[in-house]
């Protein structure tokens, strides 16, 4: 085991354990709190494959834009922290079962394929170029898209969120 | 991939950029007028009629754009084709009756100040189709799908005014992310597998052996959730009756209508392009052995249309029942998918070029009727066919055709399809799906019943329909009446329009 294995342990460690919390804790702080292990742990996962770019957006973008606003609207929501959340169990064994035999096909696939894979290429300068590039060549259609999606999710945010008023 | 290239590209994509464009101007429109909304609708009919023409003139020729570099020049991430540009077509005619819908419908008219919102998700939904309807690359795939269901959403929850609507869009967004997670991670596996998200790439890859048939089925299923979740196909269909009765009748329309027709052309262009080796003679399609499309299709589409159907026996809301009628809709046409053959896709081009006016009628003038007695029971409806007898007996007329007795159109639609079971060898299932229209006839009648027969409770109530409505109701009237009786030009143009890019 040398030490790519060992990070690699630790980061998805972190990955798994914080997350386990993040569905299992019944009060929604500390379930946003540890939310933000989890980002920080996919973070290291990302850079341990050699993906530079996209674990700096990663940091960025979901632990201190997404997670901060988590934090903002379970702050400024009143009552929001003494109130207790369902995690109780219903039909306990049907759900056994049924995770179980998910889990069973799940590691049946992941051991049992053939995954097409090739050798990793550590970049030796920033992806950003690289990935600039593409999206604005082979995949300029998915990012033009991308941006209408955005907008569509604004726009459709913004109409969810105005109150309705009588008609004039 | 040269800059030169993608401007070439660009000319295979004038429909779509139409409709950016006229979504782009609705918003701005929109912001510049102020308190003035009437501009808006006819702006977006404008854009559908754009959107149209530029589809119209793309009938003809076919071809692949947007192919990665290093990859072959007929590996697209968008294919234009005829097959693409018939459904296209299908969903620019439902868009205009739907906002013409929306001229007239009351809960609409709730909510002016919010028009702008409304047509720019619609064509926003429109654009999310179009590319859904010709997309041959799962990224493209799934985000087409995400543009669509992120407008549905908040359009099944525009109006605010009642609980169910909320209640409705929040329900249609948890089973929506649902399967468009379960959708992702079958891509995941996929592109784990094949190293490629251009469906002709994976198709090649496929013909080698050395795939594993384990991960690929498990992958198959799980991106057919997310299509069959679109298409309320039988195991994911828990959100079509709730979505459909408490969604404002337009969008429900539009839902029933539009993104099935997408869902469908998806799923066709799907196993077409990724599971398909070659086309015998014949029009049999021979599939890659690894996956059993057939049998898979064929279990869904008899359980979707027995429970779709068997369920719609007990509504008592018109808009319920019409939403488990859509559902038995949807098993007919995935028998149409299944028969993996150009004689199929004939059938499910037919169909849903006369489902989409039948649908869309019965629609309207359920609307119509709500708007005027506020409600959707079917005991409401008791001796409206004496006080409202035109409505009445066109809606009859669309309910007919909805079952598919003879001389309605419905009956071309499904006398292909069973055409094209038949000639596949597939006689028990031909069976079970004409026993089940028969199931069919029962509910459908059982509203003509109350309208005709039926002592009316309580006061008898007018309708004084306004012309856009007449207008409306004949334009959707023509076809299904028409199209019963001379059925020839549709099954011509159904059958030009079979090409799917593919092996």
């Amino acid at each position: 085991m040398n030490i790519y294995d060992i990070v690699f342990y630790l980061f998805a460690a972190i990955t798994l354990a914080s997350a386990f919390v993040v569905v299992t804790a019944r009060n929604i702080i500390y379930s946003a709190f540890s939310l933000l292990f989890t980002f920080f742990g996919i973070a290291g996962l990302y850079v341990l494959l050699g993906a530079d770019f996209i674990a700096v957006v990663q940091l960025m973008v979901y632990v201190g834009g997404i997670l901060v606003l988590i934090l903002f609207g379970v702050m400024l929501t009143n009552k929001i922290t003494s109130v207790q959340i369902k995690t109780g169990t219903l039909q306990v064994i049907p759900a056994i079962l049924g995770t179980a035999l998910m889990a069973g096909v799940l590691i049946k696939i992941f051991t049992g394929t053939n995954w097409h894979s090739q050798m990793a290429q550590y970049p030796t300068k920033t992806t950003a170029y690289a990935l600039g590039h593409i999206l604005l060549t082979d995949y300029v259609l998915i990012f033009e898209l991308l941006g209408i999606l955005l907008l569509i999710a604004l726009i459709g945010a913004a109409t969810i969120a105005r109150k309705e008023e009588k008609a004039s | 991939m040269e800059f030169n290239t993608i401007y070439n590209n660009l000319f295979y994509l004038v429909p779509e950029i139409a409709v950016s464009a006229f979504l782009l101007l609705v918003v701005l429109a929109d912001l510049i007028l102020g308190n003035n909304k009437k501009l808006l609708p006819y702006l977006s009919i404008a854009g559908m009629l754009v959107a149209g023409f530029c589809v119209m003139n793309q009938m003809t020729f076919s071809g692949a754009v947007f192919s990665p570099s290093g990859q072959s020049k007929s590996f697209g991430m968008v294919t234009v084709d005829s097959f693409g540009a018939f459904f296209k077509l299908l969903v620019v005619i439902s868009t205009i009756l739907v906002v013409f819908f929306s001229f007239s419908s009351e809960e609409i008219k709730k909510s002016t100040r919010r028009q702008g919102e409304y047509y720019t998700l619609i064509l926003g939904m429109v654009l999310g189709m179009f590319l859904m309807i010709s997309a041959t690359d799962l990224i493209l795939i799934y985000l087409s799908l995400e543009l669509m269901s992120l407008s549905s959403y908040v359009l099944t929850g525009f109006t605010k005014l009642k609980d169910r609507n909320s209640e409705a869009a929040l329900k249609y967004l948890i089973y929506g992310a649902v399967s468009s997670g379960l959708m992702l991670f079958g891509i995941s596996i996929v592109y784990g597998l094949t190293g490629s998200t251009n469906l002709y790439v994976i198709n090649t890859l496929l013909q080698s052996p050395q795939i594993n048939m384990l991960a690929l089925g498990i992958a198959g299923i799980l991106i057919f959730a997310g299509i069959g979740y679109k298409i309320s196909a039988a195991p994911f269909h828990f959100w079509t009756p709730d979505v459909y009765e408490g969604a404002p009748i337009t969008i429900t329309a539009f839902l029933s209508v539009a993104s099935k027709a997408a869902g469908f052309a998806l799923l066709a262009r799907f196993i077409k392009v990724t599971f398909v080796s070659s086309v015998a003679p014949s029009g049999h399609w021979l599939l890659i052995p690894v996956f059993p499309w057939k049998e898979l299709l064929i279990v869904i589409s008899i359980l979707t249309m027995t429970l779709g159907n068997f369920t719609a026996l007990w509504q008592t809301n018109l808009k319920r029942m019409l939403a488990y009628s859509s559902i038995a809709h949807a098993g007919y046409l995935l028998l149409s998918v299944a028969v993996l053959s150009n004689q199929g896709l004939v059938a499910m081009l037919v169909y849903f070029a006369i489902y989409a006016f039948m649908n869309l009628g019965a629609f309207f003038i359920v609307m119509i009727i709500a708007n005027k007695i506020g409600s959707e029971d079917l005991e409401d409806y008791k001796g409206l066919g004496y006080s409202m007898p035109f409505l009445g007996v066109t809606f009859g007329m669309f309910l007919v055709s909805l079952t598919g007795l003879p001389p309605s159109a419905g009956f071309i639609g499904k006398l292909y399809l069973f055409i094209a079971l038949v000639d596949a060898n597939m006689i028990t299932v031909a069976v079970i799906a004409l026993l089940n229209t028969v199931v069919a006839l029962y509910y459908y009648i059982r509203v003509l019943k109350e309208m005709f027969l039926s002592k009316p409770t309580g006061e008898p109530v007018s309708l004084r329909l306004s012309p856009l409505s007449l207008i409306l109701i004949l334009v959707m009237l023509a076809p299904v009446v028409i199209f019963g009786v001379y059925f020839t030009p549709v099954v011509e143009f159904a059958k030009s329009c079979i090409t799917i890019l593919g092996m």
